[in-house]
C-alpha cells in the first residue's frame, strides 16, 4: 500500500512542507507517490522525484492557484488509485484541501499533526490541543483512505533517502472548468511589517531600554535567537518602535513560546497581553517589578549588561 | 443605513438641532492629538452619510469623557451619538480586534481583561480583616462594588484592600459578592456593545435582588454613573419590551460621596488620622465630575487630613484634563500620536509643586501611575487614590 503526497508550490517555488510530507509519509514505511498540479511543472518534478519513488503530474492551467480544482483533482486521483493515506502540509492551502477532501471521501482526517506512526494496520497520529499545552494521540478508524494534514516544520526533511523515482504524466481528470472559486491576485504583505502575534520568540523591550540607540542591541539578540522585537506602550509612545510592536490590552495579544522581558515593569495592561506564553523570563533592575510574578525565570540586573552577554552567549553556542 | 438598536438614530439622538458650531470638537479632550472631530461625525449623522463608517478608525479614539455633551449649547449629546456609531459598527462587525477580544471576555469571563472568574476574588488573600460575603448569604447593608478592573489589575487590587480596611476601621456594615460579582457594563456600552449591555443590566439586577441588595458603594466612577444614569434608562427600555426585570430601587453612591457623608455626620475627622506629609493635587475623574457634577466630596475628604497640603490644577472640575482611560480605550490606543494627556497632566502636577497625584478612580490611577513612571518621577511623586492615602493615615 502507498502514502500519496501533495507537492506544494506557489510562484515557481516548490515548498519546504513538501519534503516535509515526504518524511511524514516515510514514517509509515510505505511507498510515495507525489502530486503535482498546475502548469510549468517539469523542474518541480525532478526535485520532488529526488526522493518520492514516483510522481504523478497533471499540467493544466485551470488547476493553477485554485484549491477548489486541486480538491477535486486529487479526489479523482485517490478515487481511482485508493492510497492507504493522503498526506499533505497544514498550510493555508492544506487548509482549504484537506477538510474538504475527507468530505469528498468520506474519509477520517487528522489536521496539524505532529507525529505519525503505523499501529497494528492502524494509522495513529500526534496533535497538540488545548493551545499547544496539551498533546494527543489518536487513531484513525479503518477506512480505505484516511486524509493527514502535518504542521510545518515538524517533520525534518534533511535525511531523506534518495529515491529517484518515475515520473508520470497523467491525463487532467479536471471535468470543467471551476467557475465559483477564482484565483485572482497574490497580495504581499506590506515590506518591513512584523506580526508579533506569529513569532515563537519574542525579544520584548520596555522603557529600561532608555534610549533608541539602544534597540539595534535587542534586534541583534533577536536575530541570534531567531525571535522578534517586541515592546511595552512607553517604547511606542517614545516613538522608537511602531505600534504594531506594541504588546498588550491596546496593543497585540501574543502567546509566543518564549517570551524575554527586558526592561519591562508589568503593568497591568501589558501582562494580560502576553500572560499565554509558555516560557517567560524577565530581566529588569527592579526586584519589585511586577513582571517578575508571572516570569518562570528572572534576572536582577541592568538589561543593558544582560542583553549583550545573552547575545554573545547564544551566538557562542550556535557556533 | 445608520441603525442604532434604540431606534432611529436622529429619533435616538435629535442630531438635526445641531447648528455645527464645532464647540464639542474644541473642547474635546483628544481632538490635539488625534482626527477625531466630533462636529464631523455629528455632520455624518446629520446627513445620514454613515456607509463610510468603518473608515473613520478615530471613532475608537473617544475616551467618553462627556465634555462635548456638556459645553453642547443645544443640549445634544454628542458622546452618546459616538456610542451609536460604534453600536453600528459593532453591529456590522468591523472593530478593532483587541475591543473584540474584551467584548468576547466579559461574555465569557464577566469582566474585559480576559481574566477568569474564578480569579476575581483573589485580591482578597492579603487581606488581615475579614470581610463579609454576600453571595454566601452574609448580610449587610451595603454591596461595596469593587468592578473589573481593581480586582485584576495588581496595582488597582491596593485600592481595593484600603478600601476595605478604611470601611472597617470606620465601622461601616458592608459586604461584597466576590467571584459572584459582575462586570457593571459600563465599559461595554461605552464601546458600543448595546445588546451586551442589556443582557448585563437584566442579570445585574436580578443577582441585586437576589440578595437583597439596595445600597451599592462603588470604587469606580464608571460603575456609579452607569447604576446611577444608565440602568434605570436601560431597565425601563427592556420592561416596554417585557422583559422581565426586578422592580428594585437601588441607591448608589461614589465612595467619596459615602465617605462625605460619614465627615458630615462626624463618623470621620481628623482626629482619627496621622499627619500626612506632602503637598496634593486632586485630579477630577470625568466620571465624577464632567458626567455628574461630583466636584465637592473627595476635596472634602482631603481637606481633613492633617499635614496635607491641598492644591488645585488649573484644569479642574468640569475643565479637568482627561486621562483617556475610558470609554474602551484600555483596550484602543487609537489613532492619536504625540504626549498623552496622562503625561500632560503629571507634568502639570509636578510644575504645580505636588508630590501626591490624589485620584478616585481605576482608570485615572492606571494612566497617571504610568505616565508619572514614563515622565520620570518615579522617586518624587506618587499617584494614589484617596482611599490609599485614608488607608495610610487612618489610626
Amino acid at each position: 500500500m502507498t502514502v500519496y503526497i501533495l507537492a506544494e508550490h506557489r510562484r515557481g517555488e516548490l515548498m519546504d512542507v513538501t519534503f516535509e510530507s515526504i518524511s511524514a509519509a516515510r514514517r509509515l514505511n510505505d511507498e510515495v507517490v507525489a502530486i503535482l498540479l498546475g502548469t510549468d511543472l517539469a523542474d518541480h518534478a525532478e526535485k520532488v522525484a529526488k526522493y518520492a519513488d514516483k510522481v504523478l503530474v497533471v499540467e493544466d492551467e485551470r488547476i493553477e492557484n485554485n484549491t477548489e480544482a486541486y480538491t477535486q483533482v486529487i479526489g479523482e486521483i485517490i478515487k481511482k488509485d485508493k492510497p492507504k493515506v493522503f498526506l499533505m502540509g497544514n498550510t493555508s492551502m492544506g487548509m482549504d484541501i484537506a477538510p474538504a477532501l475527507a468530505i469528498d471521501l468520506d474519509s477520517p482526517i487528522a489536521t496539524d499533526v505532529v507525529g505519525i506512526s503505523e499501529e497494528g494496520g492502524r494509522i495513529k497520529v500526534n496533535r497538540s490541543v488545548y493551545n499547544g499545552k496539551v498533546l494527543s494521540d489518536l487513531v484513525l478508524r479503518e477506512a480505505e483512505t484516511s486524509v493527514i494534514a502535518i504542521r510545518s516544520g515538524e517533520f525534518s526533511a534533511a535525511d531523506l533517502e534518495e529515491k529517484n523515482g518515475e515520473i508520470t504524466k497523467v491525463d487532467s481528470p479536471l471535468k470543467e472548468t471551476i467557475e465559483n472559486k477564482k484565483f485572482l491576485e497574490f497580495v504581499e504583505p506590506v515590506a518591513g511589517a512584523v506580526d508579533i502575534t506569529q513569532a515563537d520568540v519574542l525579544i520584548s523591550v520596555g522603557r529600561g531600554i532608555k534610549d533608541k540607540d539602544n534597540l539595534p542591541m535587542a534586534e541583534e539578540l533577536a536575530d541570534a535567537v531567531g525571535g522578534v522585537v517586541s515592546c511595552s506602550r512607553p517604547v511606542v509612545d517614545y516613538d522608537w518602535l511602531p505600534k504594531d510592536r506594541q504588546v498588550g490590552t491596546s496593543g497585540k495579544t501574543v502567546k509566543p513560546k518564549f517570551y524575554l522581558a527586558f526592561g519591562i515593569s508589568g503593568a497591568f495592561q501589558h501582562v494580560a497581553g502576553m500572560k499565554g506564553a509558555t516560557m517567560i523570563v524577565a530581566i529588569n533592575k527592579d526586584i519589585k517589578a511586577p513582571i517578575f510574578s508571572v516570569a518562570q525565570y528572572g534576572i536582577v540586573d541592568d538589561l543593558l549588561k544582560v542583553m549583550p552577554a545573552l547575545t554573545e552567549k547564544i551566538k557562542e553556542l550556535k557556533s | 443605513m445608520m441603525e442604532v438598536e434604540e431606534g432611529n438614530f436622529d429619533e435616538a439622538y435629535d442630531v438635526y438641532a445641531c447648528m455645527q458650531c464645532g464647540k464639542c470638537t474644541g473642547s474635546c479632550a483628544v481632538s490635539l492629538r488625534s482626527d477625531l472631530n466630533i462636529r464631523e461625525l455629528m455632520r455624518i449623522a446629520i446627513l445620514n452619510k454613515n456607509e463610510d463608517l468603518e473608515k473613520h478608525e478615530e471613532i475608537w479614539d473617544c475616551t467618553s469623557c462627556g465634555i462635548c455633551t456638556v459645553r453642547c449649547p443645544r443640549d445634544l449629546k454628542p458622546a452618546e451619538v459616538i456610542i451609536g456609531m460604534r453600536s453600528s459598527l459593532v453591529e456590522g462587525g468591523t472593530i478593532p480586534v483587541t475591543v473584540r477580544d474584551a467584548l468576547e471576555s466579559v461574555g465569557t469571563n464577566n469582566n474585559p481583561w480576559g481574566r477568569p472568574k474564578s480569579k476575581r476574588a483573589e485580591w482578597l488573600e492579603d487581606l488581615d480583616v475579614k470581610v463579609k460575603n454576600i453571595s454566601e448569604g452574609e448580610e449587610a447593608e451595603y454591596l461595596l462594588y469593587i468592578g473589573c478592573t481593581a480586582s485584576y489589575d495588581p496595582r488597582i487590587q491596593s485600592v481595593s484592600r484600603a478600601a476595605i480596611n478604611v470601611l472597617t476601621k470606620l465601622g461601616v456594615d458592608f459586604g461584597i459578592l466576590g467571584e459572584e460579582e459582575p462586570c457593571c457594563g459600563s465599559e461595554p456600552r461605552m464601546m458600543g456593545e448595546t445588546g451586551l449591555f442589556e443582557m448585563l443590566v437584566e442579570d445585574n439586577l436580578t443577582l441585586f435582588d437576589e440578595f437583597g441588595i439596595s445600597k451599592i458603594i462603588t470604587l469606580s466612577p464608571h460603575a456609579y454613573n452607569t447604576f446611577v444614569n444608565d440602568y434605570p434608562e436601560c431597565a425601563k427600555r427592556l420592561k416596554e419590551d417585557d422583559v422581565e426585570i426586578p422592580d428594585i430601587e437601588l441607591e448608589v453612591k461614589h465612595y467619596t460621596q459615602f465617605l462625605e457623608e460619614l465627615i458630615d455626620d462626624g463618623r470621620l475627622d481628623g482626629e482619627m488620622m496621622n499627619e500626612f506629609s506632602g503637598t496634593v493635587i486632586y485630579h477630577d475623574p470625568c466620571y465624577l465630575g464632567k458626567r455628574n457634577n461630583i466636584f465637592e466630596p473627595p476635596r472634602k475628604i482631603l481637606n481633613i487630613i492633617p499635614g496635607a497640603r491641598c492644591i488645585e490644577f488649573d484644569r479642574r472640575e468640569d475643565r479637568s484634563l482627561c486621562c483617556e482611560g475610558g470609554g474602551g480605550r484600555m483596550w484602543a490606543e487609537g489613532t492619536g500620536t504625540g504626549e498623552r494627556n496622562a503625561i500632560i497632566r503629571v507634568n502639570d502636577a509636578n510644575q504645580d509643586g505636588a508630590n501626591v497625584i490624589a485620584v478616585a478612580c481605576p482608570f485615572c490611577l492606571s494612566t497617571l501611575e504610568d505616565a508619572h513612571v514614563t515622565a520620570g518621577y518615579e522617586e518624587t511623586m506618587r499617584v494614589m487614590d484617596i482611599f490609599e492615602i485614608l488607608d495610610e493615615v487612618l489610626k
